[in-house]
């Protein structure tokens, strides 16, 4: 029964999605302003009931409903209630619904917050009534294509009979742990979120034209998905650190590039509308953004979905849902990029500024960003362009990201620091540089002094490479308190408006840091233990000490416990496992991790060999949790700007 | 109009030809970054003789196929048909890597479907798999003579794909041996 009322309810929330998107076209036809209201009621019930549909879908993994041939495949009598709930947007049909509820609710918090915005306690500005309709047609439209293809090509609740005691493929090991619950949300509600942001810039494309509080009200709409996708991403990294086994964190997978480009197109729009907000200019550039940073999250979903590239990510193939993606991207996409081709000169602005001025850092932000996206694109697509060309087959790795990807990084974190104190419209050179100076060369010379005193005191390797990084993140985290203390002594510009940058700018700096040291002081022994032996590794000795068996609902584990000390130190214990999962006999290993928040000690546990020893694997990653903690940082700066935006409107009110 | 106002336009409109392209291709085939290199230092317990392991000291001397299984896929049941039958021609040595998978199980598999392995190394956690690149299973790797990766093909090996793609490389390492 609940499987039949979940499809139905697809089917309903097809229904609605339709009338989102029509209905106003009438309306104008027929100059009513029912059909605009019929429009919205209707994303309210098309929300109602794709949430409706994915609470069936859980219903049905909590059942163990095996007649459903996608639970059947992701899910165990054995599994834990926790994953059961995880399992639901586990695999393509599931997550592919979950992409859908969250697309119809971010419109519904859209028409929620727009409709009411002002009596709520975090208060949007609504967009002007022409550019509201137009948006709302162009989410329903964006809502119809993948609800048809959740529908008909990715359906969760296709069922099989008979069932002939099946008890199910089970979950993916990899995918049994907490970050399934958390992670996937995150992410889409950062990817999906950014259909706002498109649905804005079409509008006003559509309109042929801006008005002055267009980006003001675009821009929540852009962070608040942007802070999403910094959580997700960092999320999946961390995850990705405690599942997999050998201590990394970032892979330049081409489903983690496909999270990457996103955030990096939005980071360059959401600094682009900033200015469109304060000065009014560049729109043709943040139009063009707002575009390319939705259509890199399809670009992203094309490519997890449709199996055009390899990666450890990747759904099942299907070449049918492939192509259906690549037809709606292009539709889509591409007629938003005609639109803008056609309309774009109706928006051009002279620029009223100066070329040292705020506006100039913030432009070449954007630009340098756009250029990080192309050479990671680049980077991914490649083995396609060759393979395409008939050329060589070849596949791209870390090399070539590392080569590329970090000088390009390198340049913006330099302006980072900076720009803050270069003011809007027009800015002297003198000024600025007595600003920064003290600031700037006690970077430099912390550049140069830190691999040594690293070498010297903590008797690291010399990696006089590593003080770039170190330098730079000083550099900024330095420069921008600077500002924010110079912004909080001043008489005229108010302190909180600035926070949500000063916040985010750290945040960034601090995972710099984090992926700098973690990168060149990192230390790694790999050997044969059998208990009883002790290793040491950077300062530490680690003592095999026992290994117990222990069981679980869907798994028996092996518990090899440790015992770390330090020096002086009294021992702590570390427990890695090696788990059996009973569905399918899958062997997993899940390592040991202690942290302290200056460094993480992590162990995992390889093959037993015949004479009862284990290799072992031992990694010191020194900062390495530092490098989410800059991530959740992001995430707060986006909360913060939005309670900025609270205190600008309430003002606004009382004058 | 201006051609440069539709640039981003043709930009988008040549990635979508090309993703239509890489549709119809095989992202199977694209080849680990081990190509050309060395099979990486490795040492497995065998499956048989658990007191005695496969390493890569065992890649010399000989062409060699190496082929990545589990009991757990249903595809390598398969491909098994197909692994007998070219085991008993004597070009090379057919090697077995067990992946993620339980060592009583896998002797069970083998007596039910067949044995066609010179040797097999269990590899229970997929530690070694990784160093390899493996993706899944099946995947099957071409040494050469001197311990070096040629080819991997990814997916079941069939008559057909046998014939076109890794027969000819097995001939031209047989070639460049002589």
């Amino acid at each position: 029964m609940i499987p039949q009322l979940g499809n139905f309810a697809i089917i309903l929330a097809l229904c609605f999605a339709l009338i989102q998107c029509i209905a106003p076209l009438y309306g104008y036809a027929k100059q009513q302003r029912l059909y605009f209201q019929l429009s919205r009621t209707a994303a309210i019930g098309q929300f109602i009931f794709l949430a409706f549909s994915l609470v069936s879908l859980i219903l049905c993994f909590l059942n163990n409903d095996m007649s459903v041939f996608y639970v059947q495949q992701h899910s165990h009598r054995l599994l834990p209630l926790l994953y059961r709930i995880g399992a639901a947007w586990g695999g393509h049909e599931g997550s592919l619904l979950l992409w859908c509820v969250i697309l119809s609710g971010w419109t519904f918090v859209f028409i929620l917050l727009s409709s009411l915005g002002n009596s709520f306690s975090i208060s949007v500005l609504p967009p002007t009534q022409a550019i509201h309709d137009k948006i709302i047609i162009i989410l329903g439209l964006i809502s119809s294509g993948f609800i048809i293809f959740l529908f008909f090509t990715s359906n969760p609740f296709i069922r099989i009979f008979p069932l002939n005691g099946i008890i199910g493929e089970d979950l993916t090991p990899v995918l049994q742990d907490p970050g399934l619950i958390f992670h996937p949300p995150m992410l889409y509600l950062g990817y999906v979120g950014f259909s706002i942001g498109f649905a804005f810039a079409v509008a006003a494309l559509w309109e042929g034209k801006i008005e002055k509080t267009w980006a003001k009200a675009c821009k929540p709409w852009i962070i608040l998905p942007w802070s999403f996708l910094s959580c997700g991403i960092v999320l999946g990294s961390w995850w990705a650190y405690r599942e997999l086994g050998w201590g990394g964190w970032w892979f330049w997978d081409p489903v983690e590039n496909a999270s990457l480009l996103p955030w990096l197109a939005a980071t360059a729009l959401l600094h682009c509308l900033i200015v469109g907000e304060k000065r009014q200019v560049f729109y043709g550039w943040t139009l063009l953004l707002a575009i390319i940073t939705f259509a890199l999250s399809l670009i992203g979903t094309f490519l997890v979905r449709s199996g055009v590239l390899v990666s450890v990510h990747a759904f099942a193939n299907d070449p049918t849902r492939g192509l259906f993606l690549l037809l709606y991207l292009a539709f889509l996409i591409g007629g938003a990029l005609m639109l803008y081709g056609c309309r774009i000169h109706r928006f051009y602005q002279p620029p009223h500024f100066q070329l040292f001025s705020r506006e100039t850092f913030l432009l070449i932000n954007s630009v340098i960003l756009l250029t990080a996206v192309v050479t990671i694109l680049i980077g991914t697509l490649y083995p396609i362009i060759l393979d395409a060309l008939n050329l060589e087959k070849i596949s791209v790795g870390e090399p070539y990201f590392n080569t590329v990807f970090v000088p390009i990084m390198l340049l913006l974190l330099l302006l980072m620091g900076a720009a803050p104190h270069v003011p809007w419209r027009t800015a002297h050179v003198h000024i600025f540089w007595n600003k920064i100076r003290t600031v700037f060369l006690i970077s430099l010379f912390i550049t140069f002094l830190m691999p040594f005193a690293y070498s010297k005191l903590f008797e690291f390797e010399y990696h006089p490479l590593a003080g770039i990084g170190i330098g730079i993140s000083t550099w900024i985290i330095l420069s921008t308190l600077k500002y924010a203390y110079q912004r909080w002594h001043s008489q005229s510009l108010p302190f909180l408006p600035a926070s949500a940058m000063i916040v985010a700018h750290i945040g960034i700096a601090m995972t710099v840091l984090g992926i700098t040291i973690n990168q060149s002081y990192a230390q790694e022994r790999q050997m044969k233990m059998s208990i009883g032996e002790t290793v040491s590794l950077a300062g530490y000795t680690f003592t095999f000490m026992q290994l117990s068996k222990s069981s679980h609902a869907n798994f028996e584990t092996l518990l090899a416990t440790f015992a770390v000390k330090k020096a002086h130190h009294s021992p702590t214990s570390l427990i890695a496992e090696q788990r059996i999962y009973r569905s399918h006999d899958q062997r997993f290993s899940k390592p040991g991790i202690l942290t302290n928040g200056w460094r993480d000690l992590y162990l995992a546990l390889g093959t037993s060999l015949p004479d009862g020893a284990w290799t072992v694997r031992i990694y010191y990653k020194p900062l390495v949790r530092w490098i989410w903690a800059g991530g959740f940082l992001l995430l707060i700066s986006g909360f913060l700007s939005l309670m900025n935006y609270r205190h600008k409107q309430n003002n606004y009110h009382e004058h | 109009m201006n051609i440069k106002r539709l640039l981003p336009f043709i930009l988008f409109i040549s990635i979508i030809v090309l993703f239509w392209r890489g549709l119809g291709l095989h992202p199977n085939e694209i080849p680990s970054p081990l190509m050309n290199e060395t099979v990486p230092q490795f040492h497995l317990p065998l499956l048989f003789n658990p007191a005695h392991s496969l390493s890569n000291q065992d890649f010399y001397g000989h062409i060699t196929l190496l082929n990545i299984w589990a009991t757990w896929c249903s595809v390598c049941a398969e491909e098994q048909d197909f692994l007998l039958q070219i085991a008993k021609q004597n070009d090379f040595y057919l090697y077995g890597l067990n992946y993620k998978d339980d060592p009583a199980q896998a002797k069970k598999w083998l007596a039910h479907y067949g044995n066609p392995y010179r040797l097999i190394g269990i590899d229970e956690t997929g530690q070694v798999a990784i160093d390899w690149g493996v993706y899944g299973t099946p995947e099957t790797f071409i040494i050469d003579q001197k311990g070096i990766i040629r080819y991997k093909h990814v997916g079941a090996l069939t008559s057909n794909n046998w014939e076109t793609e890794l027969l000819p490389i097995i001939k031209k390492l047989q070639m460049e041996a002589k």
